[in-house]
């Protein structure tokens, strides 16, 4: 059979997949993408964007409400959630916008369907209207990933809402259970929860954050407590029953079993790569245990011209990954010397306060037998965090003890997120503690927290008063 | 009693004092640090950096509930300023940071002088408190007494409604018509500040763009946004007189006719400040713009006296003076100690931020360097929708042949925490291509940093 050709075809316009067709289009490709949805993938429609829109409104309106201490006071509060999606939907809908154009200016063409792989060399797109076969020399698969779903507690969009539902949501409920602790049950629950939700939250391992660094972690945990939220760790929910003007939720735990009375359950444990609709048996493409594509260091499947990238080839599960595989997968058609990269990648959590981290845990380090030297400093004796009247929080710097090699970095604080750039290229650069206790930071501001715990691992951090 | 006696005597208890004071006791010296005021922290933490920040923030809360939360669908009656209480919460972060830097000193056993500390010869400070007058011996001495605002012929400060920086972080009512003379880092954020908290602002500027000090694009872009804030700018304004007359201030302007205003904030810059410190008999001459001279070593010209911080040559910043505290110490207790002076951030905290480091344009064509340059405006950033921030850009500017980044110039929100990583890869002497090739967390405004990284070699993904 043949069809049409590209040179370059990426399936899936996600962070992984629309960045990968522009990137090889710059370096030469004649490239095209397929989405079967809408351009952006998880990250713009229903992930990052979103989700981080709403965060932001749901803290602006915490902080009216509790800004007395500041002097500020803005009399009878209220959300209206109508409005509040309705602007949200806008941001995603100006960035959808964007990147149709940059796919445009950057010649990508951009096709409407589902892609299934008929051969090693050939895709079938089934758009609404027609089907079409495309040749490629290379194909970039980037499906991403889709929520897993505990038996039991299927998504149907009323009792159950997965994060989409939950992004989209035009009431808010008045309790809310949280099925997981990870970083999207607890952004979406901390958002519900200074909008005036009850949350519970239910996490099956004994701390939240299962992934993060143990200490933000708890940090953030103390916050959710201080602010109401009810957290069960080591706990598993058992079944979803209905209740008088709600639901029930049944959770074991280490005390025994108790019902939780709730309106709408959030599910969101976890998420597994889209790699089983896809034909890849036809292509040929191999899976890891785990129903990953596996993929070499330059993105490559087993299979010649096939490469894969984002959430469908491996963790962590994260937009940024996705684009910097893009990259490298790009790079490495059309040949690009040197195209490798450092495979540093960034992890940043928007729960209050954020979390952000790149490199080694303190924990990670020692597991590899590293003699660590590490140094925290915390938020309350940094002055821009007093002023901003956000003292909760520490930076944290881990580094080889001999030769002063930073491993990574880890802040829990406001604005972790914004922070954590600078680790990530210091890192990169093979700083050592000495180089970033002697870069200058400016004053007065967040960074200078990573300055001084660099210090602080060196011994003779100034401005804290434990030694 | 006997006579005290230090290896290091550190005269004014500012960033550039305390934290030389600190890192000397680090390096095993025993130390005592003059300072005539009753807290320590200098300009920077009673009357500078921190008191504005903190009503920088406060007044961008007040203005973001006011103004903002209507777009989020977020609905709000009247809001209200209590301006006592954001002061009282601006002293009380004051106050703990002070009471912080107190207990650093006692941790660090360096031994506080408080009083007027003047060179007494060699190898000796004299400290007057009161009617008394002692005597300290020093093998070391740094002179760190900082800087005060510049005055303006002609205009005639009544220390409350014609006034500096200092007045008019404490006013206890918001003025109706602030005319700020001077549109660089602090007439602007105070400007701000009293802006959001409802007074009608005027900046007058000599010169034809504000921020004389940071990349022309970046201030005139910054001009623009705050500018739509409501700062009205007038540039080119040779001020000749300002003065209150009865409940008003009068401005004059060369060729203008007089303005009538409530307050009058003369922000034109600061100069250093060497009273009574016995400079003369020491045989330090100043330098003609009233700074004390030093060689690369921070020696003045009489053996054993070190001088750091705004009192010296450099931006006057809180971090310049405590790295070059740390450098001078560092040189006196083992030879060593380096500023780089190239890789020294600056800030401007409005809303957006300006931030800046290492080289700017203009510098750059008249050093006749040829260079690279990438942009990336906040508009293309997914984290600045979301924050519903989207003005201004993030400039990155490399050398044509090397790539070597020479500056990063930042409008936007968040600057100052942004700059950090542009500091960084200066200092490191790192490539635009290095910057671009370090993977940033989505979705964050450092991405626009990479992006702008990216476009110097033309391949920005999202532009
Ligand atoms: C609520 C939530 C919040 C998140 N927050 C963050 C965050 O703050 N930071 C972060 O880094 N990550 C975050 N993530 C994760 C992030 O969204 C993903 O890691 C990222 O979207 C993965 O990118 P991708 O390109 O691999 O896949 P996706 O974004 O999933 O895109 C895959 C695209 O492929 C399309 N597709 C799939 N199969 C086919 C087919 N057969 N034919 C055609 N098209 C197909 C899909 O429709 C989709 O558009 C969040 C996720 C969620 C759910
Ligand atoms: C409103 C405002 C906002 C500012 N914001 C920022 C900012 O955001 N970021 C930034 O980097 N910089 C900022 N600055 C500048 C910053 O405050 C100064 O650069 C910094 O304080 C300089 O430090 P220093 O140690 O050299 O001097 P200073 O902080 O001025 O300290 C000098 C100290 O010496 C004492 N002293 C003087 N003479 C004697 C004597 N003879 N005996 C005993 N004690 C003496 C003084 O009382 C004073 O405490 C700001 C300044 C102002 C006014």
């Amino acid at each position: 059979m043949s069809g049409r050709r590209a040179e370059t075809l990426v399936i899936g316009a996600g962070p992984g997949g629309y960045v990968a067709a522009i990137r090889a289009a710059q370096l030469g490709r004649r490239a095209a993408v397929v989405e079967r949805a809408r351009l952006g993938g998880v990250c713009l429609n229903a992930g990052c964007i979103p989700s981080k829109a709403l965060i932001h409104a749901a803290s602006l309106y915490d902080k009216a409400r509790h800004a007395a201490e500041l002097g500020i006071a803005a009399e009878r509060l209220s959300v209206d959630l109508d409005r509040l999606i309705e602007w949200k939907d806008a941001v995603v809908r100006r960035l959808a916008d964007g990147i149709a154009r940059l796919l445009k200016g950057n010649r990508v063409e951009t096709l409407q369907g589902e892609a299934t792989f008929l051969s090693p060399r050939t895709l079938l797109v089934r758009g609404a209207e027609q089907s079409e076969v495309l040749e490629f020399e290379e194909c970039i698969i980037a499906t991403g990933s889709r929520p897993i779903e505990l038996p039991g507690f299927a998504v149907d969009g009323k009792r159950v809402l997965g994060s989409s539902e939950a992004l989209a949501l035009r009431a808010l409920p008045r309790r809310v259970l949280v099925l997981g602790g990870g970083y999207i049950g607890l952004e979406i629950g901390t958002l519900w929860q200074k909008l005036g939700s009850e949350v519970t939250v239910v996490e099956v391992t004994p701390s939240i954050l299962p992934g993060a660094e143990a200490e933000c972690a708890r940090v953030v945990a103390r916050n959710l407590k201080k602010r109401g939220v009810r957290v069960l760790t080591g706990s598993r929910a058992l079944a979803l029953e209905e209740a008088p003007g709600g639901a029930r939720v049944r959770v074991a735990g280490a005390k025994g079993e108790e019902a939780i009375e709730c309106d709408v359950v959030l599910s969101t444990v976890g998420r597994r790569p889209l790699s089983d609709q896809l034909g890849l048996e036809a292509a040929g493409v191999r899976l890891d245990e785990r129903g990953f594509i596996a993929v070499d260091e330059r993105q490559r499947t087993n299979v010649p011209g096939i490469y894969a990238i984002g959430d469908v080839a491996g963790p962590p599960l994260l937009a940024h990954k996705a684009s910097h595989e893009a990259l490298a997968a790009a790079a490495a058609i059309a040949g690009e010397e040197g195209a490798r990269r450092p495979r540093l990648i960034p992890a940043v959590v928007f729960t209050d306060p954020e979390i952000a981290s790149v490199g080694l845990t303190e924990s990670q380090a020692r597991a590899q037998g590293i003699d660590v030297a590490a140094g925290k400093f915390p938020f309350a004796a940094s002055g821009r965090a007093l002023t901003m009247n956000q003292g909760d929080g520490f930076s944290k710097i881990v580094a080889e003890k001999g030769s002063g090699r930073v491993l990574g970095a880890h802040v829990v604080g406001a604005d972790a997120s914004e922070i954590i750039g600078e680790m990530g290229l210091a890192i990169a650069l093979g700083a050592t503690l000495e180089d970033l206790a002697r870069t200058v930071h400016a004053h007065p501001t967040l960074p200078e927290t990573l300055m001084e715990a660099a210090e602080a691992a060196l011994g003779r951090a100034i401005h804290v008063l434990e030694r | 009693m006997a006579e005290r006696s230090h290896d290091l005597v550190v005269i004014g208890g500012g960033p550039g004092g305390y934290v030389a004071a600190i890192r000397a006791a680090q390096l095993g010296l025993s130390v005592g640090l003059v300072e005539k005021q009753k807290t320590l922290g200098g300009t920077c933490l009673n009357i500078g950096c921190i008191p504005s920040k903190a009503l920088l923030e406060s007044s961008q809360r007040y203005a973001a509930a006011r103004d903002e939360l209507a777009a989020h669908g977020i609905k709000t009656g009247r809001v209200r300023l209590d301006l006592a209480v954001m002061q009282r919460r601006k002293d009380e972060v004051v106050g703990r940071i002070t009471q912080g830097v107190a207990a650093l000193m006692w941790k660090w056993k360096v031994k506080i002088y408080t009083g007027e500390g003047r060179l007494a010869g060699a190898g000796r400070v004299a400290l007057r408190r009161e009617n008394e007058e002692e005597e300290i011996a020093a093998t070391n001495i740094i002179l760190a007494t900082g800087s005060v605002p510049a005055a303006l012929h002609g205009v005639d400060l009544d220390g409350d409604r014609v006034c500096t920086s200092t007045e008019a972080l404490a006013w206890r009512t918001v003025p109706s018509h602030l005319v700020v003379i001077g549109a660089g880092a602090i007439g602007l954020e105070l400007g701000s500040v009293w802006r959001r908290l409802g007074a009608e602002v005027t900046v007058l500027e000599y010169l034809d763009r504000i921020l004389p000090e940071m990349d022309a694009e970046v201030a005139a872009e910054a001009r623009k946004i705050l500018a739509a804030q409501g700062l009205a700018f007038r540039l080119g304004q040779r001020v000749t007189a300002a003065r209150a007359a009865g409940g008003q201030c009068v401005v004059e302007a060369e060729g203008e006719k007089p303005l009538e205003c409530s307050h009058v904030l003369v922000a034109v810059g600061r100069k250093p400040f060497t009273a009574g410190l016995g400079l003369e008999t020491a045989g330090i001459e100043l330098d003609e713009h009233g700074r004390i001279p030093i060689n690369e070593r921070f020696q003045t010209s009489p053996a054993g006296v070190f001088a750091i911080g705004d009192v010296v040559r450099g931006p006057m910043l809180a971090h310049k003076a405590s790295e070059e505290g740390v450098a001078c110490v560092e040189m006196i207790a083992t030879g060593h100690g380096r500023v780089n002076y190239d890789a020294i951030p600056s800030i401007v905290y409005t809303w957006p931020e300006v931030a800046g480091v290492g080289r700017t344009e203009e510098q750059l064509r008249a050093a006749g360097v040829s260079f690279r340059k990438g942009s990336f405006p906040f508009l293309a950033n997914g984290r600045a929708h979301a924050l519903g921030s989207v003005e201004g850009r993030v400039k990155v500017l490399a050398h044509a042949e090397t790539d070597r980044v020479l500056g990063v110039h930042i409008v936007g929100p968040h600057a100052g925490e942004l700059i950090a990583e542009a500091a960084t890869a200066i200092e490191f002497g790192a490539s635009s291509e290095d910057i671009a090739r370090t993977c940033h967390a989505h979705p964050t405004l450092a991405e626009a940093l990479k992006e702008a990284a990216l476009a110097v070699d033309r391949r920005a993904v999202h532009v």
